[in-house]
C-alpha cells in the first residue's frame, strides 16, 4: 500500500506508465508438503481452493490501482508472476524497461502476512534502475 | 501438453546402474564392498575358510588313496549374496533405465498416455538412484563411522546408531537437499512426484505381513490411542483458538492438522472450513517444522529409552503431527526390521480412517460459529475424503491370511518346520543327556509339584487350554528321542519350559538350539519384506524431496503457539501412556 501511494505520488499524469507486479510466492509450490494419504480428488480440491483464494486477492489488489490510477489519469499495466519476489521484480523491470523500481519497507515484526520477504541484495546487485523504497509514517 | 524433458540423465543413471552390476559381478569392488558389507564379508572369510580346511582335507584324503584331487566349490557367502543382490537389480533398473532414456532422446513426443509415462521415469530413476547410493553406499558407511569412534574411544556410544544415520533418514535428508540446495531438475520433476503412489504401495503390501490377532490387537491399540489424542487435540487447538481470539478458519484448519495427519488433514480441512491462504501457510508451516523435527528426534529418545517396536511405532503414531514422518521416524527406529513400521502404519491408517470424521465435526463447528459460513454436504466429505488405498491394504491382509502369496503361519518372516531341520542341527549326545536328567528330575514330586506351580503363575496357554505338567514331559520325551522339536505347539511349551528359573544350563540351551533348529526364513516374505523396505524408502526420498524451506518459513504467527503447545502435549503424554500402558506383542 505504501508503495502505491509513494507511486502515485510520484507519477505524472499523461507521462508516466505504472506497471504494477504482483508476485504470487514460489512457496505455495511446495505448500502441498509431503501430504500423500489423501487421494488425488482431495489435493485437485485443496489446490483449486488455493487458487481462488490466491486469484481473489489479487484481483482486489489490481482493481483497486486500477482505479486509482484512472481517477489521476495515470497509465496503468499489470504484470503477474509467480516466483522468488526478488528474481521476478528484477526480471520485469528489465522486461517492461522500468525507469524506476518502488517497492514497500519490509513489514514490521509481528504483523500478520506471508514469510516472504524481498531480499534486497539481489535487488541492488541486480536492478539497473533506482530503487526507491517507500518509507513508512 | 508435452510432459516429456528432452534428457540424456535418464541414459547416463541408467550406465551408472549397469557400471556398478558390472563391476559387483566381475569382483572389481570387493574391496570396496568387504568395507561397506563388512558383517557378509566377515562370512564370507569363514566360509572360505572352512572350505580351503575342507579342500586341504580332501586332497590329502585323495593323494593318500592315489587320486586325483576333488573338484570343490566354494559355497555361496552371505558376501557374494549381496553382490549378486546388488548387480541384479542394477542390471534390472539400469537395463530398463538405458533402454527408456534412448527411447525418449529418439522419440518425438506426442501428447497422452505414453508421454505422460514416459516423462515420469526419469524422476523415478533419479530417486532410485539416490535410495541405491544411501542404502549401499552412505548407510554403512556411516555406521562403520560410528563403530570406529566408538571402539576408538573417543565416543562412549554409537553416534550413527544413537542418531539413526540409516538409510531412511539419510535419503529423507538428502530428499530436503535436493530441492532446496540445488532444485528438481526439469526431467525429473514429473517422477518426484510418484512418492505418494509408490508409499501408498508400500502400506498395501505392507497388508500381507500380518496375522489376524496381530491386526486386531495393533488396531485396538491404535483406535484408543488416536481415538484419546486425536479427540484431545482437537478440542485443546478450539479452545486455545477460542481464547487467544483466533479466527474461526484458522482454528479449525490448526485443529484438524495438529490432531490428525498433519499436512494431510490440513489439505483435506482447509476448504471445506474456508481458511485463507496465510492461515494455511502458517499451519502447513508450522505442521511442517515440527513434523521434521520429531522425525529426527524421536527414535533417538526411543532407543535411549530402550523402547521395542510396538511401544515405538505406537507413540510415533500417536505422537508425531505428519503422517509422512510417522513412517520416516519408524523405518528410522528400526531400519532393518519391518516391525516398528508394521505397528505406525496401522496407526497412520487408523489416522486416515478417523480424517473424515475430524473433518465433519470441524465442518460443523464452523458452520456452527462462523455466520454466513456454506453448508458442507457431509455425504459427499466422507466419499470425497475416504483413503482407497486402505481397502487395498485390507484386501492384501484377506488375501494373505487364506494363503495366496505363503502358506498360512509365514505371515511374520519365520516359519515352524520339523522336516526341514538340517543334520547338523540335530541335538548332540552330550545334549540329549542333560534334557533326559532334566526329564527325570521333572517327573520327581518335589520338581512335579514346581512345574504345575510355574505353568499356572505364568498362564502358560496353547491353542485355548491351559498347558499340562504331561504335555511338557511327552514335548520333552519327543525331543530327546527325535534330536529334534517335532511340532510348533511342543516348540511353543518347550519355549516356556526353558525359561523356568533351576532348569539345567545345557538343558535349557539344548531347548532353545532346537527351536531355532526347527524355525527357517520364508523366502517370499523375506522377499516381501525387503521389497517394502525398498518402496517406503523410495517414497520418503521423494517426499523429502516436496519440503521446500520455503514452506517451512511460513511457520508462525497463532498457529506456531498453539502447535507448539499441542504437539509437545501430545508427544509427551503420548510416551507417558505408551511406558505406562503398552507392552510389546508383535
Amino acid at each position: 500500500m505504501l508503495a502505491e501511494a509513494l507511486a502515485l505520488d510520484m507519477a505524472v499524469p499523461g507521462q508516466t506508465l505504472i506497471v504494477h507486479l504482483l508476485v504470487v510466492p514460489d512457496f505455495w509450490a511446495g505448500m502441498q508438503g509431503d501430504d500423500w494419504l489423501n487421494n488425488a480428488s482431495t489435493r485437485d480440491t485443496f489446490g483449486s481452493y488455493v487458487e481462488g483464494l490466491l486469484e481473489k486477492d489479487v484481483a482486489q489488489q489490481l482493481r483497486a490501482l486500477e482505479g486509482r490510477c484512472a481517477e489521476r489519469g495515470i497509465a496503468y499495466k499489470s504484470v503477474m508472476r509467480q516466483g522468488d519476489p526478488a528474481e521476478c521484480l528484477v526480471e520485469t523491470a528489465a522486461q517492461e524497461g522500468a525507469s524506476m523500481v518502488v517497492i514497500g519497507p519490509p513489514r514490521p515484526k509481528g504483523t500478520p502476512g506471508y514469510r516472504s520477504r524481498m531480499d534486497l541484495e539481489p535487488l541492488a546487485r541486480k536492478l539497473t534502475v533506482p530503487l526507491i523504497i517507500a518509507n513508512r509514517p | 501438453m508435452i510432459y516429456t524433458v528432452k534428457s540424456p540423465a535418464l541414459l547416463i543413471i541408467g550406465i551408472l546402474m549397469l557400471i556398478w552390476g558390472g563391476l559387483n559381478n566381475s569382483g572389481a569392488v570387493d574391496g570396496m564392498q568387504s568395507y561397506l558389507q563388512k558383517s557378509a564379508y566377515s562370512d564370507h572369510m569363514k566360509v572360505k575358510e572352512k572350505f580351503d580346511a575342507e579342500m586341504r582335507v580332501a586332497t590329502e584324503m585323495a593323494a593318500a588313496e592315489g587320486k586325483p584331487a576333488p573338484d570343490m566349490k566354494v559355497p555361496a557367502s552371505k558376501f557374494d549374496h549381496v553382490k549378486a543382490y546388488q548387480a541384479q537389480l542394477s542390471f534390472i533398473f539400469g537395463g530398463a533405465f538405458v533402454l527408456i532414456g534412448l527411447f525418449s532422446l529418439a522419440w518425438k513426443p506426442k501428447q497422452g498416455n505414453l508421454d505422460y509415462y514416459v516423462s515420469v521415469v526419469p524422476g523415478v530413476a533419479f530417486i532410485l538412484l539416490i535410495a541405491f547410493i544411501v542404502r549401499w553406499g552412505l548407510d554403512p558407511v556411516f555406521a562403520n563411522w560410528g563403530k570406529a569412534v566408538k571402539d576408538a574411544g573417543t565416543l562412549t556410544w554409537d553416534f550413527a546408531k544413537i542418531f539413526n544415520l540409516n538409510y531412511v533418514v539419510l535419503g529423507i535428508v538428502i530428499g530436503i537437499l535436493v530441492v532446496n540446495v540445488f532444485k528438481i531438475p526439469a526431467w525429473a520433476a514429473n517422477g518426484v512426484r510418484t512418492a505418494r503412489f509408490f508409499l501408498k504401495t508400500g502400506v498395501i503390501l505392507l497388508g500381507t505381513l500380518y496375522s489376524a490377532a496381530e491386526l486386531a490387537q495393533l488396531g485396538a491399540l491404535s483406535v484408543v490411542m488416536i481415538g484419546v489424542f486425536v479427540l484431545g487435540s482437537v478440542g485443546i487447538v478450539l479452545f486455545m483458538g477460542k481464547r487467544m481470539g483466533s479466527p474461526n478458519s484458522m482454528t479449525a484448519v490448526l485443529s484438524a492438522g495438529m490432531g490428525v495427519c498433519g499436512v494431510s488433514a490440513t489439505v483435506a480441512a482447509s476448504p471445506v472450513v474456508q481458511a485463507k491462504a496465510e492461515e494455511i501457510a502458517y499451519t502447513i508451516g508450522t505442521i511442517l517444522i515440527w513434523g521434521v523435527g520429531c522425525m529426527f528426534l524421536f527414535p533417538t529418545v526411543g532407543h535411549i529409552l530402550g523402547m521395542g517396536p510396538v511401544q515405538f511405532g505406537a507413540w510415533a503414531g500417536t505422537g508425531i503431527l505428519n503422517s509422512a514422518q510417522v513412517a520416516g521416524a519408524a523405518l528410522a527406529f528400526d531400519p532393518h526390521g519391518i516391525e516398528t513400521l508394521k505397528v505406525a502404519e496401522i496407526f497412520n491408517i487408523t489416522r486416515v480412517l478417523f480424517l473424515p470424521l475430524i473433518v465433519l465435526w470441524l465442518a460443523a463447528w464452523y458452520v456452527k460459529h462462523e455466520e454466513g459460513a456454506e453448508k458442507v454436504n457431509l455425504a459427499q466429505v466422507v466419499v470425497a475424503k475416504f483413503p482407497v488405498f486402505v481397502l487395498g491394504f485390507i484386501a492384501m491382509f484377506a488375501l494373505s491370511s487364506v494363503g495366496t502369496f505363503a502358506p498360512a503361519g509365514h505371515y511374520a518372516g519365520k516359519y515352524f518346520s520339523s522336516a526341514e531341520v538340517k543334520e547338523d542341527k540335530l541335538l548332540k549326545g552330550k545334549e540329549t543327556r542333560a534334557l533326559e536328567g532334566e526329564l527325570t528330575r521333572l517327573r520327581e514330586p518335589e520338581s512335579a509339584q514346581a512345574l504345575s506351580k510355574y505353568l499356572v503363575d505364568k498362564s502358560v496357554i496353547l491353542e485355548g487350554h491351559k498347558v499340562t505338567a504331561e504335555e511338557v514331559y511327552q514335548a520333552l520325551s519327543d525331543l530327546i528321542a527325535n534330536k529334534k522339536v517335532m511340532t510348533r505347539q511342543q516348540n511353543n511349551i518347550l519355549k516356556s519350559v526353558a525359561k523356568m528359573e533351576g532348569l539345567d544350563a545345557l538343558a535349557k540351551g539344548s531347548i532353545e538350539k532346537a527351536g531355532k533348529a526347527a524355525m527357517h526364513d520364508s523366502k517370499t516374505i523375506k522377499a516381501y519384506r525387503d521389497w517394502i523396505a525398498w518402496l517406503f524408502a523410495f517414497g520418503l526420498i521423494g517426499l523429502g524431496m516436496q519440503i521446500t524451506g520455503k514452506a517451512l518459513k511460513q511457520a508462525g504467527g497463532k498457529p506456531l503457539i498453539i502447535g507448539g503447545v499441542v504437539g509437545t502435549l501430545k508427544a509427551v503424554g503420548s510416551l507417558i501412556v505408551v511406558l505406562m500402558f503398552v507392552k510389546e506383542f508383535v
